[in-house]
């Protein structure tokens, strides 16, 4: 039931998928065609000061993060991992992602984003881009991206990037929080994400090969160099701009937070699978859960965490960021993260849990 | 087979699932007057408080029912004729068994305080949809509420109305809150954290009679001390009793008790009707209880479900546990709780800088019961120290195994270890 008052009111249709939250959508998904589309950001840019539209949006997306962590620091605040994990994305964000980039450009040094790996950040691995840059960029761009990612995956699951660096779970988890509960938690929902988002990933690793032998051939193949550079046009509006952009950050009202990461997101994908072989997993109590469904509600990547908390199941979903949000809402203190050592092999089939052991997870 | 299982409740969901595991072909079919599909009754404070909306209870995807096919009917059963093995519904429909599982759940205890039985409005429960929808009626015309009934629904009730902005006082009739299961050290800081939320918590109060105005609403109510408090909602939390009432007129009665009397194996009196979850009344250690519990429905409805299908069930209660949330303190039992038992020894510490506490208690050398509050536990290592008769010394030193806090917060265990350490052996001064 919505508590009376005008400003209850407000809140409850803007975070249920009301009138307001429409608007509020249909403003976002503008803001995002008008920023890429059109040169009316580049005059506010220089209006205040700033070189380019993308300097005033990286100043907005920053200020969101930084404004909405202050409100999620002050919300969750009795939480530690909250308190730890949101400081952590906001400074990043504000320095790696946004005072570090804007410095280097100041000194006419390549604008280079040490928060953002391949396959998220494509250009740091196109040979055509990246081969171009001092020597520590390169090894920083290919040892992250194909060590430090990986290995800190294994460890600590794709938490460490998706909710602790990484930009758009950094937006998610501050400004968006009041939203993170909109993420579809039906099984369709789960279907489509795991068709989407491989799909993806395998566009995204066909085109980074292809680069590379475009880039090899060289000049000798025109034609190939040609459907390379039309390929990579293609991914660059569809996945780059619209996925993450336009329908990602534009549809946070109607769809929830993680529409991106969730559904579309390569570098997620990729973790995503490093995951289910490494050691995080959300550790769940036995007999402990009273089915009252918060946990569900409350995740962001659309996991019906109920479903195993109520089957006594601990599980490592190649979805799950790790942002902790499950463990903050029980009120029965069922789920915990954990980076455990040893796993049952259980916990990597997919699901058919027996129904005998109170649980009804039904074959999906 | 023809399977009919009365109420959808964890009980009759649980079961009505295990026997579809084990039996592909039978015939499964779930009656609930209240709600169409199973939801979490002990999530009604969510629905209440807008963090959830009610479709957001249900623990299953509405399809599975479908997938599995159990049938489902909504209806209210009104007669029960175990010679004829049917039963009638409040629509005239008759309904025929072969086996049949009793999993009616409870409702609401009603006392007959003077003034009660008058009052045209104002009044609620806290334990059926309908009383969240009576509770949603009355919530925009109350500025005050009196809750009556110092157990956990009371307090969740509690939460909801401060929630919604109401100056609540909450009575309770103990001198300190819920003496069932919390010494008065945990209560005080339960007490003290409810009070900080505005609500105005009253021990020693009963009441005398409910006070309604001209047009029938509560007005307020009159406590046996003479005081009166004012409100224009009075909610009723003093515990929840089998909802059986229905089966004790029917055609064929089981025994009925408190609630359905059923032998170790869920059978009622009555041949081939069986009855689980909270409507069902059992011996233990010779005395007749109702575990009134989520899990123990949830277990219950999953063994009753295995003694129709013919397995031998003996049911066994396991060692007590429970687990609440007091406004933000959550709250973990095992064991023993509430009175310590005769020649046993306390040991509890208050954690310094936070609302959480850790009660041990220890019987002939052997560790019987812990409460904790404020942090997080896992109940499944007491429940093996208890089974194990592990001595105080042990559990302390082992207590770290048990924390279930999230990352970096876990609560500071050494300090806990002194203040044992002190206890057990005083230095004196
Ligand atoms: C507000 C609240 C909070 C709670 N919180 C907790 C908690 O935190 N932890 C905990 O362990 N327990 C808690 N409980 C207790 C827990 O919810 C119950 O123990 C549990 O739901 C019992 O399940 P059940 O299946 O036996 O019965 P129920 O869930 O009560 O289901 C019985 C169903 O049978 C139906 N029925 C009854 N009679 C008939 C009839 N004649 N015809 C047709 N249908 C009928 C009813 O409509 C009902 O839907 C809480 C209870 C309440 C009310
Ligand atoms: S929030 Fe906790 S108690 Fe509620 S369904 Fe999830 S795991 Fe179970």
């Amino acid at each position: 039931m919505v508590r009376e008052g005008k400003l209850s009111w407000l809140t409850h249709d803007l975070t249920h998928r009301g009138v307001t939250a429409w608007l509020l959508t249909v403003l976002l998904t503008g803001f995002y065609l008008v920023l890429y589309y059109t040169e009316v950001f580049t005059s506010v840019a220089r209006a205040i000061g700033l070189d380019s539209k993308w300097t005033f949006y990286g100043l907005v997306y920053t200020s969101a993060i930084v404004v909405g962590g202050i409100f999620v620091l002050r919300k969750y605040r009795h939480n530690r991992y909250q308190v730890v994990r949101t400081s952590v994305v906001m400074f990043v964000q504000a320095v790696f992602a946004f005072s570090i980039p804007a410095i280097l450009k100041f000194f006419h040094q390549p604008e280079y984003y040490f928060s953002y790996f391949w396959p998220l950040k494509f250009d740091d691995f196109v040979p055509g881009t990246i081969f171009h840059l001092p020597l520590v960029y390169i090894l920083y761009s290919f040892l992250g991206s194909l060590l430090l990612v990986p290995v800190l995956g294994i460890f600590f699951g794709k938490r460490w990037y998706c909710s602790w660096v990484c930009g758009c779970g950094g937006l998610a988890n501050t400004a968006g929080d009041p939203l993170r509960h909109l993420t579809s938690k039906s099984s369709a929902a789960w279907k489509f994400e795991k068709i989407a988002i491989h799909t993806v990933l395998t566009v995204c690793v066909a085109l980074t090969a292809l680069l590379f032998v475009t880039w090899g051939v060289g000049n000798r193949a025109p034609a190939l160099a040609r459907f390379t550079s039309g390929f990579q046009t293609f991914y660059a509006f569809l996945v780059v701009a619209m996925l993450s952009g336009v329908v990602g950050a534009g549809l946070y009202p109607i769809g929830g937070t993680r529409i991106w990461c969730r559904n579309f997101c390569p570098m997620a994908a990729l973790l995503g699978l490093v995951q289910k072989f490494g050691r995080f997993r959300i550790t769940v109590k036995d007999n402990m859960c009273i089915s009252c469904g918060l946990c569900s509600k409350y995740c962001e990547m659309g996991i019906d965490v109920r479903s195993y908390a109520q089957a006594n199941q601990s599980f490592t979903r190649a979805s799950c960021v790790g942002c902790g949000l499950c463990a903050e809402v029980c009120p029965r203190g069922v789920l915990r993260l954990e980076n455990v050592r040893r796993r049952h092999p259980q916990e990597l089939a997919l699901v058919q849990i027996s129904p005998a052991r109170g649980g009804s997870r039904v074959a999906i | 087979m023809r399977y009919v299982i009365i109420g959808n409740g964890v009980a009759g969901t649980t079961a009505a699932l295990t026997l579809r595991a084990r039996e592909p072909e039978a015939e499964i079919t779930m009656i609930s007057g209240e709600s169409d599909y199973f939801f979490s009754r002990t999530a009604l404070m969510y629905a209440y408080m807008d963090r959830m909306t009610l479709r957001d209870l249900e623990p299953h995807e509405r399809k599975v029912f479908a997938k599995q096919r159990i049938d489902l009917v909504r209806d209210w059963v009104v007669d029960l004729d175990a010679t004829e093995r049917t039963l009638r519904l409040k629509s005239g429909k008759t309904i025929a068994y072969e086996r049949l599982l009793l999993a009616t759940g409870s409702l609401g205890t009603r006392l007959d305080w003077p003034g009660l039985q008058s009052a045209k409005e104002g009044v609620v429960h806290f334990v059926t949809l309908d009383d969240l929808a009576q509770c949603e009626r009355v919530t925009p015309s109350t500025s005050e509420a009196v809750v009556v009934g110092g157990g956990l629904i009371g307090v969740e009730l509690v939460e909801c109305l401060a929630f919604h902005g109401k100056k609540v006082t909450y009575l309770v009739r103990s001198p300190w809150y819920w003496p069932g299961a919390l010494a008065m050290e945990e209560s005080e800081i339960i007490t003290e954290h409810i009070r900080r939320h505005g609500v105005d918590l009253r021990g020693t109060e009963e009441v005398d009679e409910v006070l309604l105005g001209a047009d029938g609403r509560v007005r307020g109510v009159r406590a046996k001390s003479g005081a009166e408090f004012g409100c224009q909602m009075l909610g009723i939390a003093i515990g929840v009793s089998p909802a059986v009432d229905w089966l004790r007129t029917v055609k064929t009665p089981p025994k009925i008790e408190r609630g359905i009397r059923v032998s170790p194996s869920f059978e009622t009196s009555l041949p081939a009707v069986w009855a689980a979850g909270d409507c069902a009344e059992f011996a233990q250690d010779g005395e007749w209880v109702v575990e009134q519990i989520w899990y123990s429905a949830k277990r219950q409805g999953e063994l009753a479900a295995r003694a129709m299908l013919g397995d031998r069930v003996r049911y066994e209660p396991p060692i007590f546990y429970n687990s609440a949330k007091f406004f933000e303190i959550e709250y973990t039992s095992t064991g023993s709780i509430g009175k310590p038992p005769e020649g046993s020894r306390t040991f509890f510490c208050r954690i310094p800088g936070k609302e959480a506490s850790v009660r041990i208690v220890e019987q002939n050398g052997a560790v019987v019961g812990v409460n904790m509050l404020g942090a997080r536990w896992d109940h499944t290592f007491f429940e093996r120290w208890i089974t194990e008769r592990r001595s105080m010394d042990y559990v302390v030193n082992h207590l770290r195994e048990a924390q279930f806090d999230v990352e970096f917060a876990r609560v500071e265990i050494a300090a806990v270890e002194a203040s044992y350490k002190q206890w057990r052996s005083p230095v004196s001064s």
